[in-house]
């Protein structure tokens, strides 16, 4: 990683001259390499610039693509008032406020159940990691019920056990859009930084250890810090989520009156009449310039420093004996456990079996809504349609991250920065505008091109979603490996190919699958695009979940939220037993 | 003698429509096997998978054999999907089902919609509704008041929009947020058209609590978090038997919201189109969307709703939007609800 940060650097200041190098650079590169990396530029300008390109005309003309209009700046002036200078600095503050608390508790958790004795921290993990896989309208519906001022019951408990009328909780507030955002953002950053806790050398660790240092600084001075790619590509991922969440504002906020950039965007497309395009896409790309920025910050943290902590040399990823304290450490995860999954998904699951959600009588015990889920051919269509595009997408998303993430971290190929980028740019727009530029960026194509009104334009839009995550993930991984394992590979006679299939795949593996199973979900969830790409025939479980809500089948949406869980439960399962194979072949 | 008059009158009648209705009825049966020929219709609805078009699209099918494919989108995505195909040149649809003000908007922004073709049923609409050169009514939205009935009894139950201005309903009403475009809108510029001005500036001092998730906001109130919600769309409480809530038609009136059907430019299954609208009006169709809370727009309808639909599939009429004084209503809004 640290080449990579002093590259990306070093590319960003030597933009001049640029010509001659290319020149130099087709003389020099072997005509593959050129062609490889001429193709992936080529995969990613349609996945990411492409859709991109069609927002920022409709952003500086003063019609969407396909009607007559003037190009104008309307929607960049629009932008500037005093409104949305607070509405900005709301937004800013409040995915601070979710990242902060959230990154610290990821690393505990993380810290918990990768490197100390803790018991049961292989079903702990799995379970830990639950809340980020429950539809966020599910949760909000239960927490809706859990902290409501009025009937919440938490509140309710809370006046049983005291005798008090004061209601302590009350969702409808700041603190109840920073809970609900927080119950994704820890397990999301745990997901994404567990695997480097526990592939990390504990050499070091015990060196210093050796010489002096207490756990806590050493956890601090050494583990931490050689965790710090991984902590800050993480904690940017969560901070731009936090910037582009919509469910927890538009649940939460807005009726305490609470205004975010995204709920700002949804009113201008939804809202107004006639739609502001303009003004919605010209405020994304300036979210999209901020984020930008806060990218460059995180290379310019990361610049000149290594990180590799999985070499050449045999070790044992032992964990730390923590004595008496292992079960102060396994009550905290369960407790987590017990706050952000038992409490909102027992709502669910009794919720499920009653007429109405919220409603707990005898006589409303009932068994329909599993019936008509299960008695759904939509539902079964739309399933078998989202795991088609769960499985190849997450796949190919994940292999394009892949190649992306290698060519960016582990190369020192001209045009690696150019593509990295090229793969961020999907994650820095929020994803109601993306969806749109998607809608347009397929339906504008030439129509001998057949995607429009296909899977494939779903399958495309999920691969160009997932493609920032997947690449984080793997350059993360990529990052903690020496060069010497490549290097020792080659001098012993092995192909390049060998190597990557024998040293990297095979190092790099339990990343690729934990965020395989991040991008599979997250396709599973996707709405903004799926909504309007998707096409009679190609129905995937979000628009299903989005009509039943519509419609007011609460129940039938906490159904199908519980069968999400239990393949959670599943996947997870089997993808840690994978890598604790691979782990203990290490 | 009067009874005489009468038969000539009715003699007379008959021969005067005779012929044409023939004439019309081989017209449209060659619009029928038309149809069948083209053996599809693609319907843009907003519908979203409810099961009252559900069953519309289920009773087309069986009737003419003619496949519907029913894309259900949200009314925004719903336009911008419409807009973007017709700029693109893709004609994919046949049929939109939207609301008579995005219809306008639609007119007055591009020529996605084409002049609707002879519908035999539309003879049938009742008053006020009538077809216009360009969309024809499929069924009615109105909203009235929703009431916890156990928190809201006796006297205390509104008869009048007015009654929400008690000070007794201060800090306890729920609403769809009024600002921007939606339900509460619609309630808040029918109310400022009907009640005048003084009502909404009223109703503002009661600081209702705005929300955007209508269908969960009937169950808050269902579970007592509010007494009172004021933009009840009656369709999305007709499914909530069981629970402590009733729908108040105040005696003014119930605003509403028209949902109509126009024919997609080029649609590449116009006939199909023609059909389904005119199956669309049939009065079994719309018996469906009566029996739900909804106001059917064709006569015969209404009386054969349920009886408990019964007040609902009749109830007296306020008005709607206008796409005309939407700016001026939005802005009003967001004056009384900085």
């Amino acid at each position: 990683m640290a080449l990579s940060a002093d590259d990306r650097v070093a590319d960003l200041g030597t933009m001049r001259a640029r010509l001659p190098h290319a020149r130099r650079f087709l003389n020099r590169a072997p005509a593959g390499r050129v062609v490889g990396l001429t193709l992936l530029a080529l995969v990613l300008a349609f996945l990411t610039v492409y859709p991109l390109s069609m927002l920022l005309y409709g952003s500086l003309h003063s019609t969407p693509p396909g009607v007559a209009g003037v190009f104008t700046l309307d929607g960049y002036r629009d932008i500037v008032s005093q409104q949305n200078l607070l509405t900005l600095l709301n937004t800013v503050g409040i995915a601070l406020a979710k990242t902060i608390p959230s990154l610290f508790l990821a690393v505990l958790l993380a810290w918990i159940l990768a490197r100390t004795d803790t018991p049961f921290r292989g079903t702990l993990e799995v379970l830990v990691t639950l809340p980020f896989f429950i539809p966020p309208i599910l949760t909000a519906m239960a927490w809706g019920m859990l902290g409501n001022p009025q009937v919440g019951l938490l509140n309710q408990l809370y006046q049983g056990i005291t005798g008090s009328t004061a209601s302590p909780i009350n969702v409808y507030s700041y603190g109840g859009v920073v809970w609900h955002m927080m119950q994704y953002s820890v397990p999301f950053l745990f997901l994404l930084i567990v695997d480097a806790f526990r592939a990390m050398d504990p050499s070091l660790e015990e060196a210093a250890r050796m010489c002096g240092a207490t756990r806590l600084r050493t956890f601090c001075t050494v583990t931490l810090q050689l965790m710090l790619p991984a902590l800050t590509g993480a904690a940017i991922l969560s901070f731009i989520r936090g910037v582009e969440n919509f469910e927890s504002p538009l649940f939460f906020g807005s009726p305490a009156g609470i205004h975010v950039i995204t709920t700002d965007i949804y009113d201008s497309i939804n809202q107004r009449s006639p739609p502001q395009y303009q003004y919605a896409t010209a405020i994304s790309f300036v979210i999209m310039a901020l984020m930008f920025l806060i990218i460059l910050m995180q290379w310019r943290i990361l610049r000149g420093r290594s990180f590799q902590t999985v070499s050449g040399k045999g070790y044992s990823p032992g964990v730390m004996k923590l004595g008496k304290w292992r079960w102060a450490t396994f009550a905290f995860c369960a407790l987590f456990f017990a706050v952000t999954v038992v409490l909102p998904v027992s709502q669910l699951l009794i919720g499920s079996f009653f007429k109405f959600f919220g409603f707990y009588e005898w006589d409303m015990l009932t068994l329909e809504h599993y019936q008509a889920v299960a008695g759904s051919s939509e539902f079964w269509r739309a399933f078998s349609n989202t795991m088609l595009l769960g499985f190849v997408g997450a796949t190919l998303t994940m292999l394009l991250g892949g190649i992306v993430a290698y060519v960016s971290v582990r190369t020192k190929w001209r045009g690696r920065r150019l593509i990295d980028a090229m793969a961020w740019l999907p994650w820095m727009m929020p994803g109601i505008v993306l969806g749109v530029g998607f809608l347009w960026g397929f339906a504008l194509l030439p129509h001998a091109i057949p995607i429009y009104g296909t899977i494939w334009a779903l399958l495309l839009a999920y691969i160009s979603l997932g493609t920032p995550l997947s690449v984080r993930v793997m350059s993360s991984a990529y990052g903690q490996l020496s060069y010497d394992l490549e290097e020792c590979s080659r001098v012993h006679g092995a192909s390049w190919l060998q190597t990557m299939w024998r040293i990297m795949i095979a190092l790099v593996w339990p990343s690729f699958a934990v965020g395989w199973v991040l991008i599979f979900f997250g396709i599973m969830r996707e709405l903004s695009a799926s909504v309007l790409l998707y096409s009679v025939g190609s129905e995937v479980l979000s628009v299903v979940l989005l009509k039943l809500w519509a419609n007011g089948s609460a129940e039938q949406v906490s159904v199908i939220g519980l069968i999400m869980m239990a393949m959670v439960i599943v996947f997870r399962w089997v993808q840690l037993r994978v890598i604790k194979r691979w782990i203990g072949a290490l | 003698m009067f009874l005489k008059l009468k038969r000539v009158a009715l003699v007379a009648l008959v021969a005067g429509f005779a012929f044409p209705a023939s004439a019309e009825d081989a017209s449209w049966d060659a619009v029928v096997a038309a149809a069948k020929k083209e053996g599809k219709v693609v319907v843009y609805n907003m519908a979203l998978g409810a099961p009252y078009f559900a069953a519309v699209v289920k009773s087309f099918e069986k009737e003419y054999g003619i496949a519907v494919e029913s894309l259900d989108l949200r009314a925004s995505e719903l336009v911008e999907r419409l807009r973007t195909e017709q700029s693109a040149g893709r004609y994919l649809g046949d049929v939109e089902m939207i609301t008579t003000t995005m219809i306008e908007e639609q007119l007055k922004n591009g020529d996605f919609i084409q002049k609707l073709p002879p519908i035999p049923n539309a003879a049938n609409l009742r008053p006020p509704f009538k077809a216009t050169e360009y969309s024809i009514p499929a069924y009615v939205q109105p909203m009235g008041i929703l009431i916890n009935t156990r928190l809201v009894k006796g006297d205390d139950v509104p008869k009048s929009w007015n009654d929400l201005n008690s000070p007794k309903w201060t800090g306890k009403l729920l609403s769809d947020d009024m600002r921007p475009l939606g339900s509460g809108n619609t309630l808040f510029a029918v109310l400022q058209n009907n009640m005048g001005a003084e009502f909404n500036e009223k109703l503002a001092e009661q600081r209702p609590v705005f929300s955007r998730d209508m269908r969960n906001d009937a169950r808050r109130v269902a579970r007592g978090e509010y007494p009172i919600y004021i933009t009840q769309v009656f369709a999305f409480a007709s499914d909530l038997k069981g629970l402590p809530v009733k729908v108040i038609v105040p005696q003014e009136g119930a605003p509403y919201a028209e949902m109509d059907l126009a024919v997609l430019k080029n649609a590449p299954h116009a006939n199909a189109a023609r059909v389904f609208m005119q199956h669309f009006l049939n009065v079994d169709s719309q018996a469906l969307y009566a029996n739900a809370w909804m106001l059917p727009v064709v006569k015969g309808a209404a009386e054969r709703a349920d009886p408990e639909a019964q007040p609902y599939a009749n109830a007296r009429l306020m008005g709607m939007a206008k796409l005309s004084e939407r700016p001026d209503m939005m802005a009003l809004a967001k004056k009384l609800y900085p």
